[in-house]
C-alpha cells in the first residue's frame, strides 16, 4: 500500500491522464497512419496491403517534389525574415521606457487572432477589384494590379509573408523575455569600454539569449513542416501548385482524391523529417550546446 | 398495500405502453448541406408539411456545414442519418463500393421511381445494376448575357468559333470582359470551363467515346479543345486575366456581370438565381443561350447533363422503408417540388422529374424556356456530359486541379492529357468508372 503512494509513483499518476489522452488522440492515430501508409485505402472501403508502393510513388510525384521544395523555401524564409524583424523589434523595445507594454501588445495582437481572420484581411487588401492594388492602379501605380496570391511567381512568398506577419509578434515576446534576463552589469561594463549599440547586441545580447534563439530556430524548423492553414485559406496551394506545401498536398490527396493510404505515406515522411530535426537538436544538446 | 401495489403496477404498465414503439413516432433524420439562405424554405416546404401530414413519422432535416465529411465519418463508424446527401455520383459510388449505401431497387419498383425521374438522371444513380442514389438537383452549362448591352452595340449571339472570337474581341474593345467568372473559394470552377470546351470543340460524341473507353483522351480533338481554352484564357476572356479569374469569387463575378463590367457569364443553370437577383434593381435586361459549338462550322448546341448532388439511404438505417417512403413523398408532388426550387430561381433542389409545361405556371419565361428546351433537346438525345457527373473520382479531380498547371505553361496540353489518360486507365482497371448510359 505504501508503495502505491510513494513519491516516485505520484508523478506518474499526474502524468497518466495526459498520457492516456495522448495515446488515444496522437499515438494511436499516428500508428494507424503508419499502417495505412502501406495500403491503398481510399477512406471508405476495403483496405489492401500494397507494401512500399506509396513511398516509391512519392519519389515520382512531381507535386510532392514541388511541395518539398516549397517547404524548404518556407523554412528558410521563416528562419530569416521574421527572426530578423523580431530580433530588431525586441531589441528596440527593450530600449524604450514609455508605452512599451502597448507596443508589445500591438506586435503580439496578430498572433492571437484566428488565422482565418488574418488571412481574409490580407486577401481583401490585395483583392483586384476592391483592394489596395485596385486603388493604386487607378492612380497609375500598377505593380499590385493583380493579387500576389494569384500570381504564380509571388503566391508562395505572399502567403509566407502573411503567416510571418502574424508570427513575428510571438518571436518578439520570447526574445524580449530572454533579453530582460541579461545581467545589466554586462551592458554597464560595455558602456565603460565604449562599446557601440551594435557591439553590445552582437557580443552581449546575442550570446546571452542563445538558448532561446536556438529554441526559436528549432520550433520554426519543426512548425514549418505542417504549415497548412494560411496556404489553404489564401491560395489552396495554387495557382498551378506554386504555393503547394507538403501538408496541403497531403490534405488534397486524402480529401480531394481520396487516396488516404498515399496521404498517410506523406504523413510518415513528415514525421521522419521532424524526427531527424529533433534528433539533430538533441545531438547539439548532448555535445554541450545550451538549448 | 395491495392497492398501492396495483396503482404502481398500472402506472408502470401505462408508462411502458406509452413509451413503446407502438405509440411513438418513427423519427427519420436527413443530413443536408447547410445554406443559410435555403434552409428555412426546405424546412418550411419539406419538413413542416411532411410532419403536418403524418402523425406516425417525424422527419428531422439537419443542416450541416461540411456535410460530406461529417457524413463520411458517421458512416464509417456505423452510425449517421437515415437519409444523407452526397456531392455527386463519383462520391456516392465510393460509398456504395464500401457498402454504406442501401440499395433502392426494392423501393424503386414499389414506388415506380424509374417512371417519375428523367431517364439519364435515373441512370446516374445505378451502380452494378442496382439503383442507389437519387439525384437531388439537375443542371446544365449555359451562358447568360446582358441583352440590353447586346442590343445597344448590335451584337448577336455567336453560332460558331469565328463569331464567338469576334464577339469577344468586340466586347474587349469596349473595355469590358467577355465573360465574368472566377475560381476564388471554389477551385473546381476550372472544370466548368474545361468541360464546356471539350463538349463544344471535341463534341459530345467524342466525349462519350472517351468516357466509355473507346477513345483516348490524348486524341487530337481533346488536345484542340484544351488548347483553345488556354488560348482564350490567355486572351483574358474570363474577367480580364488568369490572375483575376483566380482572385474573383461568387459575389465578385456576379456583380461584374450585373454591373456591365462584363457582357456575358458562362456558368451553370444555378446562375439563374444570382442573375435574377443581380438584375432586379437594374434597367438592363438579361437573357441566356445554350453554349455555341466552338468549331469553324458551328452546329446544333447541346446541353450538358449534370447532377448537382444526390440523396441516398444509409445502409445501416433501421428505418429504410420509412426513409424510402419519405423520398417518395418528396418526389411525388411535382407542384411542391417546383414551389421549393422556384424559391431559389431553379438554381437548387431542381429534382429531375418529368415536368410538363403546365407545371411551371407563372415561372419567369426565360427560366421556363431553359427547363422546357433542356427537356426537349436532351430527350432528343442531343446532350453532352459534365465532368463532375460522369468522370471517375481521380480524373474528375485532375481535370480541375491540374488544369492550372497547363494555364501556367508548366506543362503542355498534350502532357496534361497523357496524365489524364493514365488516371482513366487506372480508374477503369479498378472498376471506378461511373454509369454513362447509352447514346
Amino acid at each position: 500500500m505504501k508503495f502505491l503512494f510513494s513519491s516516485k509513483l505520484i508523478a506518474w499518476y499526474f502524468i497518466m491522464p495526459v498520457f492516456a489522452i495522448h495515446l488515444l488522440v496522437v499515438a494511436l492515430p499516428s500508428l494507424s497512419s503508419l499502417a495505412l501508409s502501406l495500403t491503398d485505402w481510399n477512406g471508405f472501403g476495403k483496405i489492401n496491403y500494397i507494401g512500399f508502393e506509396n513511398f516509391t510513388e512519392l519519389f515520382d510525384d512531381r507535386v510532392f517534389k514541388k511541395a518539398v521544395k516549397h517547404n524548404l523555401i518556407w523554412t528558410a524564409f521563416f528562419l530569416t525574415v521574421p527572426i530578423a524583424v523580431a530580433m530588431l523589434g525586441a531589441y528596440l523595445l527593450t530600449g524604450i521606457k514609455r508605452f512599451q507594454l502597448f507596443y508589445r501588445l500591438v506586435f503580439f495582437f496578430p498572433y492571437i487572432l484566428a488565422s482565418i481572420v488574418n488571412a481574409l484581411v490580407w486577401k481583401y487588401l490585395f483583392h483586384p477589384i476592391h483592394g489596395l492594388g485596385a486603388w493604386m492602379n487607378e492612380r497609375g501605380i500598377d505593380f499590385l494590379a493583380s493579387s500576389p496570391f494569384t500570381t504564380k511567381g509571388t503566391s508562395l512568398y505572399a502567403v509566407a509573408f502573411v503567416d510571418a506577419w502574424h508570427f513575428w509578434g510571438f518571436l518578439v515576446v520570447i526574445y524580449i523575455t530572454g533579453m530582460y534576463q541579461v545581467d545589466n552589469s554586462l551592458y554597464e561594463a560595455a558602456d565603460i569600454e565604449g562599446a557601440t549599440k551594435w557591439q553590445k547586441f552582437r557580443f552581449i545580447t546575442l550570446p546571452m539569449i542563445r538558448p532561446i534563439f536556438i529554441f526559436s530556430l528549432m520550433i520554426i524548423i519543426i512548425w514549418s513542416i505542417p504549415a497548412f492553414d494560411y496556404v489553404y485559406i489564401l491560395t489552396q496551394g495554387g495557382p498551378a501548385y506554386s504555393s503547394e506545401v507538403i501538408a496541403n498536398h497531403l490534405y488534397s490527396k486524402a480529401f480531394d482524391r481520396f487516396e488516404v493510404g498515399y496521404a498517410s505515406a506523406i504523413g510518415v515522411m513528415m514525421f521522419v523529417y521532424v524526427f531527424f530535426v529533433v534528433g539533430f537538436f538533441g545531438l547539439l544538446r548532448k555535445i554541450g550546446w545550451e538549448i | 398495500m395491495t392497492k398501492s401495489f396495483k396503482i404502481l403496477l398500472s402506472v408502470s404498465f401505462s408508462a411502458f405502453l406509452f413509451c413503446s414503439p407502438v405509440f411513438s413516432k418513427t423519427v427519420i433524420t436527413w443530413w443536408a448541406e447547410g445554406s443559410a439562405v435555403r434552409d428555412p424554405d426546405v424546412i418550411d416546404i419539406i419538413e413542416n408539411r411532411f410532419n403536418a401530414e403524418h402523425s406516425d413519422i417525424e422527419l428531422d432535416i439537419v443542416f450541416k456545414e461540411e456535410v460530406t465529411e461529417t457524413t463520411r465519418t458517421a458512416l464509417l463508424s456505423g452510425t449517421g442519418p437515415d437519409i444523407f446527401e452526397s456531392p455527386g455520383p463519383s462520391y456516392i459510388k465510393m460509398l456504395q463500393d464500401a457498402g454504406f449505401v442501401q440499395s433502392l431497387d426494392k423501393y424503386d419498383k414499389q414506388y415506380g421511381w424509374k417512371d417519375k425521374l428523367l431517364p439519364w438522371a435515373y441512370n446516374s444513380g445505378m451502380f452494378d445494376g442496382e439503383f442507389y442514389a437519387f439525384p437531388k438537383n439537375y443542371e446544365s452549362m449555359i451562358y447568360f448575357y446582358n441583352k440590353t448591352l447586346f442590343e445597344e452595340n448590335g451584337w448577336s449571339l455567336p453560332t460558331n468559333l469565328t463569331e464567338y472570337e469576334a464577339l469577344a474581341e468586340a466586347i474587349q474593345a469596349k473595355g469590358m470582359y467577355p465573360f465574368a467568372y472566377g475560381a476564388q473559394g471554389w477551385q473546381p470552377t476550372h472544370e466548368h470551363l474545361a468541360g464546356n470546351y471539350i463538349n463544344t470543340v471535341a463534341g459530345p460524341d467524342n466525349m462519350y467515346k472517351a468516357l466509355i473507353g473507346e477513345k483516348k483522351w490524348t486524341d487530337p480533338e481533346f488536345v484542340a479543345s484544351l488548347k483553345l481554352l488556354k488560348k482564350h484564357m490567355d486572351a483574358g476572356y474570363w474577367s480580364g486575366s488568369l490572375e483575376n479569374y483566380y482572385a474573383l469569387g461568387w459575389d465578385d463575378f456576379n456583380g461584374q456581370f450585373a454591373n456591365r463590367d462584363s457582357a456575358m457569364m458562362m456558368i451553370g443553370s444555378w446562375g439563374f438565381n444570382p442573375t435574377v437577383s443581380g438584375f432586379a434593381d437594374k434597367t438592363d435586361e438579361w437573357d441566356w443561350a445554350p453554349l455555341p459549338m466552338l468549331t469553324p462550322e458551328g452546329g446544333t448546341p447541346n446541353y450538358q447533363l449534370a447532377i448537382g448532388s444526390t440523396i441516398s439511404i444509409n445502409a445501416a438505417s433501421e428505418n429504410a422503408d420509412t426513409a424510402a417512403y419519405i423520398l417518395d413523398w418528396v418526389i411525388s408532388n411535382r407542384e411542391q417540388v417546383l414551389e421549393l426550387t422556384g424559391r431559389f430561381n431553379f438554381g437548387a433542389w431542381l429534382l429531375p422529374l418529368k415536368y410538363q409545361e403546365a407545371d411551371f405556371g407563372d415561372v419567369d419565361p426565360r427560366i421556363k424556356r431553359f427547363l422546357m428546351d433542356f427537356a426537349k433537346t436532351t430527350g432528343e438525345g442531343n446532350y453532352g456530359y459534365t465532368t463532375w457527373s460522369f468522370f471517375a473520382a481521380d480524373p474528375g479531380v485532375h481535370i480541375w486541379k491540374d488544369m492550372e498547371v497547363v494555364w501556367a505553361n508548366d506543362i503542355t496540353v498534350e502532357e496534361f492529357l497523357e496524365d489524364h489518360q493514365k488516371l482513366w486507365d487506372k480508374a477503369r482497371k479498378k472498376n471506378n468508372t461511373l454509369p454513362i448510359g447509352d447514346r
